[in-house]
């Protein structure tokens, strides 16, 4: 696959799961009712799912970018002989 | 250092070569057909229904209104509360639990058929045939040096994508903002700034997803593509070419004798892979890029025709077929998730009947546990009462639990207008040698004052000092 694709299906996978993310806990919590016990700036109720939305994709998405960041292989010339010939023989 | 070793450190550079391979655009050719008229209703008509469905009105109300900022969702007659969530969750796992049946079934219908990713890159590769023409044609203009006639006919195709893309924006703005007003605020310029952002954002992820990336969301972002194979067995519909019968492929003068020549029916005029929105030859078998839209199937079918060979060298069949044996429709998982499916919509049909017009929530007052009165011991609470039917009601309020119980400042009858919620704020007295305990269990009951057997109960704690 190729790397754009990587980075591709994290911010898509993200994105859907944002959007259910945003549907189950809009629909349990009220942020008009939330400003009541924590001192969020003032926001419409769309402005607060909106925000909403958009931080459980930023979120989903840093840990998925991140992932697959670590999951690629170290690029051969990183590594010293030494520890190449210990890994592989 | 080994010669092994040495062969290690060197694959990490070719898989690193393969990893950026550049995409090469795929021009898909136009087909007709049976099955690409069947997309082309199916595309017709979910999207009729797409742009349509926020200019119906059903009883003076947008038929279909998800007023987030008021928190209902209106579909017909029926009014979603956030406390309606339940139905919310079995209504996504029957939409899974269908996609699973259907796959089992009939392989990957959703992707070729009903998918918006398929659907709205239909529309958008319509629209590129109508400004650019032919693949041959597109594929020339793609090569062909910068020039004012490429210039004018690219802008002209993402002008047409990109007014469509806004229309597309607009419409799903509207669901959840009233069509009408939304058109109002749009010719006046007074459109909210989230509303203009969603139009504006769903309007431009419509744009790329259709027109730029298509089939690499299907090869590479969609989990779907990824799992639908768990649900396929020998017995599910797949696309597939006949290599008995085609091979050897070869060209051929029509009419000519082919068993002379050693030769089967595939002509190999690669006309099943210039068909393929995703780019694949279905003659190397069963690939997982295939996303089922069967336009091999109709393209092949019309170069048998005028060969003059019998039709399905690239057909609709399951594995079972092709090796000889008889299929069967009825099997373990399609019995499975048919009943899991019936069993969740009963559940739903149930739940929906059985939704009860009124609701009530209490509140006690967090500001003081108890007051002492000269009547007695006194406590505060904050009724929430929710109306969910269309049209204004009266209730009225009792309470039980401790013996000569007493509602305060209450009044006789609630009335509270259609879907709406009101506070009221009531106190509840009790006799000090009635109270048995620090906590005393009290409940609430809502009834409707138009029909009796209309209730619905709260409990809550009385507090008071320790007896």
């Amino acid at each position: 696959m190729p790397a754009p694709a990587r980075y591709g299906a994290v911010m898509w996978l993200s994105f859907l799961l944002a959007a259910a993310a945003t549907g189950v806990v809009f629909s349990l919590i009220d942020p008009d009712e939330l400003r009541v016990c924590v001192n969020l700036p003032s926001l419409s109720r769309s402005g607060a799912y909106t925000v909403g939305f958009f931080l459980f994709w930023f979120f989903g998405a840093a840990c998925g970018i991140v992932a697959v960041a670590f999951t690629y292989p170290v690029a051969p010339d990183a590594k010293s002989d030494n520890e190449t010939a210990h890994t592989h023989d | 250092m080994t010669e092994s070793s040495a062969a290690a450190r060197s694959t990490p550079e070719t898989v690193e070569q393969t990893l950026f391979e550049k995409r090469q655009k795929i021009y898909p050719r136009e087909v007709h057909g049976t099955f690409a008229a069947l997309r082309t209703a199916a595309v017709v008509g979910l999207l009729g229904l797409y742009y349509g469905l926020p200019w119906l009105s059903w009883n003076g109300r947008q038929a279909v209104l998800l007023d987030l900022p008021a928190r209902k969702f209106h579909i017909f007659g029926l009014t979603f509360w956030p406390q309606d969530f339940l139905l919310l969750t079995l209504l996504l796992m029957m939409a899974a639990l269908s996609l699973f049946l259907f796959t089992a079934l009939a392989g990957r219908l959703w992707c070729g058929y009903a998918c918006p990713q398929t659907v709205w890159t239909e529309v958008f590769l319509w629209m590129e045939r109508q400004v650019e023409g032919s693949r041959m044609q597109q594929m020339k203009l793609d090569q062909a040096p910068w020039s004012a006639r490429k210039l004018r006919i690219k802008a002209s195709k993402h002008l047409l994508w990109l007014s469509f893309a806004a229309w597309t924006g607009f419409t799903f703005v509207s669901y959840f903002t009233p069509a009408t007003k939304l058109a109002q605020e749009l010719s006046s310029f007074t459109v909210g700034p989230w509303e203009s952002f969603w139009m504006v954002f769903y309007g431009f992820a419509t744009y790329g997803n259709a027109g730029f990336l298509r089939e690499q969301v299907c090869k590479y972002m969609c989990p779907y593509a990824r799992f639908q194979s768990a649900m396929f067995d020998e017995d599910t519909l797949i696309v597939s070419y006949n290599a008995a019968r085609g091979e050897p492929r070869g060209s051929r003068k029509a009419g000519s004798d082919i068993q002379a020549q050693g030769l089967g029916a595939c002509i190999n005029c690669t006309m099943c892979v210039q068909v393929c929105p995703t780019g694949i030859d279905i003659r190397k078998g069963l690939q997982y890029e295939c996303i089922g839209c069967s336009a091999c199937v109709d393209v092949c079918n019309d170069v048998m025709k005028k060969m003059n060979y019998a039709p399905d060298l690239i057909r609709y069949t399951t594995q079972h077929a092709m090796d000889g044996k008889a299929n069967r429709i009825i099997r373990p998982r399609v019995v499975i998730y048919a009943a899991l499916l019936g069993t969740i919509a009963v559940l739903f049909l149930w739940l929906l009947a059985a939704r009860s017009p009124l609701a009530l929530d209490v509140i006690r007052d967090r500001n003081q546990l108890y007051r002492e009165r000269a009547g007695g011991i006194e406590n505060v609470y904050t009724l929430k009462i929710m109306n969910l039917a269309e049209h204004p009601r009266v209730f009225r309020i009792t309470v039980s639990g401790i013996a000569n119980l007493e509602l305060l400042n209450s009044p006789a009858s609630i009335s509270v207008p259609a879907g709406t919620v009101i506070d009221v704020p009531v106190v509840l007295r009790a006799r000090e040698a009635e109270l048995k305990a620090v906590n005393s269990a009290v409940r609430f009951r809502l009834t409707a004052a138009d029909d009796p057997t209309q209730s619905i109960q709260h409990d809550a704690t009385f507090l008071g000092p320790r007896p």
